[in-house]
């Protein structure tokens, strides 16, 4: 117990310190976890909306292809990308590798189908009426998709926290292809673990309480979007 | 002119509605009535455009129109139970009229006055978590009403209302029907609301006009009893006996001009008679019909029936609500399709 209670000691110590590792550590994560969710997100809900909300042929294999796609492993995600990024791949010519965008763009390849296929549940759970009403008051297809985004924005809030927590929380693709190279691609999930494997618990614990903070943050923010809109 | 032609509409392979036309003409009043499931929904978001038919064409003045183009600008359809947007009222009613791009001013001025029209200026700050479903019935129309559609569909619209609020969306529409040319077409299960406000009631039953008029129609199951064509079915508590070849699920109408109605059973050929009481006598309008001096008398003998019968008639039998009265009908004169 002395171990565990020296490492929240040391982790509060270097959170309160203002220790320049980690809070760059911490600023990188949080860096890749907006970008990369607003671009997952971008292009996952509406994606899931017309999922959701079209009819066409290949609909059904295509949400099956974005369900499957939800429990892709990430190491294996991470290897497949290392392979398209390594010099001799096809995109080895961007230099990416072990770079924060590759961390990013692993990121965004993970949580797409996060993000389509929650979109899709939640867009599918509003009540149709919404779409006729808006249809029979005028509104064109444009207007009556953000009318039933509008009704789905709880949801849809959901959705955009899931992706975010997917995505700082991932540590498979990030190790493999972002290398955790100490100043450059180092998150706080690569950190946590290589500190935990040096046996620096006391700074692995204070990146794992920075870890939850960010996820804590999120959540309390898009909270208080929601109680902006009342039912 | 909102036009139905040669429409067969299907959910999943079943024929849901079957109308050679359906026309609702500029300024008309029309009532759709029919038990549930005889496909009055279904007729409405047609003609709202809001499906497509799986056959057949809708015109809008003489021009063929499809789901998604500018003419359902010019209809809206206020659904049986009508969803408001998660806002407010006010933010429900500048919903249609901001979509067309209409002036600040403009808006708030429709809003005031559609919200005035339906007693529901009070609400107006309210969410919908907050409304009655009378009031969230009074405010869809009023948000209807705001865009100031050629043609209105009203899909049951007093269903949850209480008489009061009905008479005021009666008032509403007759209001906005004397300042300019609205159609209103709106299915109703109440003959009583339909004769009183509509120019031409029309009847569907199992997705087709009724060829015979919208009084005294039933859904029933029709037994053999092993004498040729008479078939019985249980309406309500009694039992109705019919000259068909039919047998099994079926729709049953009995022509209020076929009832006999006398203060004491008749001995006749009449297989129906059934002993009740009147629960009301309504003097109709029935618009190019010729219905000037017939009563409708509505009695309850087990199941509400509806006859006509002439002025004199009423006298001569001192019919009066809650008095006696006998209805009988042959079996040849029920309707059965």
């Amino acid at each position: 117990m002395d171990f565990l209670a020296e490492g929240f000691r040391r982790a509060l110590a270097l959170l309160f310190s203002g220790d320049a590792e980690v809070y760059g550590i911490a600023l990188l994560t949080l860096k890749i976890g907006i970008i990369s969710t607003a671009l997952a997100c971008g292009l996952g809900i509406p994606l899931g909306f017309v999922l959701a909300t079209r009819p066409f042929w290949g609909r059904r294999a295509a949400l099956t292809v974005v369900n499957t796609a939800l429990a892709f492993p990430t190491v294996v995600l991470g290897l497949l990308l290392y392979a398209l990024l390594s010099r001799r791949g096809p995109l080895g010519a961007a230099g990416w590798l072990y770079t924060w965008q590759a961390i990013a763009l692993g990121d965004v390849l993970l949580a797409l189908p996060i993000a389509a296929a929650l979109a899709a549940a939640a867009v599918q759970g509003v009540d149709p009426r919404i779409r006729r009403t808006a249809e029979t008051l005028g509104a064109g297809r444009w207007r009556t998709a953000w009318t039933v985004a509008r009704e789905a924005r709880f949801a849809l809030a959901a959705v955009i926290t899931t992706a975010f927590g997917h995505v700082v929380a991932e540590i498979g693709s990030a190790m493999t292809v972002g290398g955790n190279i100490r100043g450059q691609t180092r998150t706080l999930t690569t950190a946590v673990a290589l500190y935990t494997s040096q046996g620096d618990f006391g700074l692995a614990l204070a990146l794992g309480l920075i870890l939850l903070l960010l996820a804590l943050l999120v959540n309390v923010a898009l909270q208080a979007l929601q109680g902006r809109g009342h039912a | 002119m909102l036009e139905l032609i040669d429409v067969r509409h299907e959910y999943d392979g079943r024929v849901v509605l079957q109308l050679e036309r359906f026309a609702v003409p500029t300024g008309a009043a029309i009532a759709v009535v029919g038990p549930n499931g005889s496909g009055k929904s279904t007729l409405l978001r047609l003609l709202a455009l809001l499906e497509r038919p799986t056959q057949g064409r809708v015109l809008h003045d003489g021009a063929v129109v499809t789901p998604g183009g500018a003419a359902r600008r010019r209809v809206t359809l206020v659904e049986q139970r009508p969803i408001l947007f998660r806002a407010t009222v006010r933010e429900n009613l500048e919903f249609g009229l901001q979509v067309r791009g209409i002036g600040r001013a403009e808006v708030n001025r429709r809003v005031e006055d559609a919200a005035a029209r339906l007693g529901i200026t009070q609400l107006l700050g309210r969410r919908r978590h907050e409304l009655s479903d009378g009031e969230v019935q009074r405010v869809a129309v009023a948000r209807a009403l705001a865009v100031e559609p050629d043609v209105l569909l009203l899909d049951e619209p007093v269903s949850s209302a209480d008489r009061a609020a009905a008479l005021t969306l009666y008032r509403a529409l007759a209001e906005e029907r004397a300042r300019r040319p609205l159609a209103v077409c709106l299915a109703s299960h109440q003959l009583e609301d339909a004769y009183r406000w509509a120019d031409d009631v029309r009847a569907l039953a199992d997705g087709r006009l009724s060829p015979v008029t919208p009084e005294n129609l039933f859904r029933v199951e029709l037994v053999a009893t092993g004498s040729g064509e008479l078939k019985h079915a249980c309406v309500g508590t009694v039992e109705i006996a019919a000259m068909t070849d039919k047998t099994g699920p079926a729709i049953l109408a009995v022509p209020p001009t076929d009832i006999f109605v006398s203060r004491e059973p008749l001995a006749s050929s009449a297989r129906n008679t059934f002993q009740g009481r009147v629960t009301s006598l309504t003097r109709r309008r029935r618009g190019g019909e010729g219905g000037g001096g017939a009563v409708y008398v509505t009695a309850d003998v087990g199941v509400e029936l509806i006859a006509v019968i002439t002025e004199e008639a009423v006298r001569d039998l001192a019919l009066a609500p809650g008095g006696p009265v006998v209805f009988s009908f042959k079996a040849s004169a029920v309707r059965v399709f």
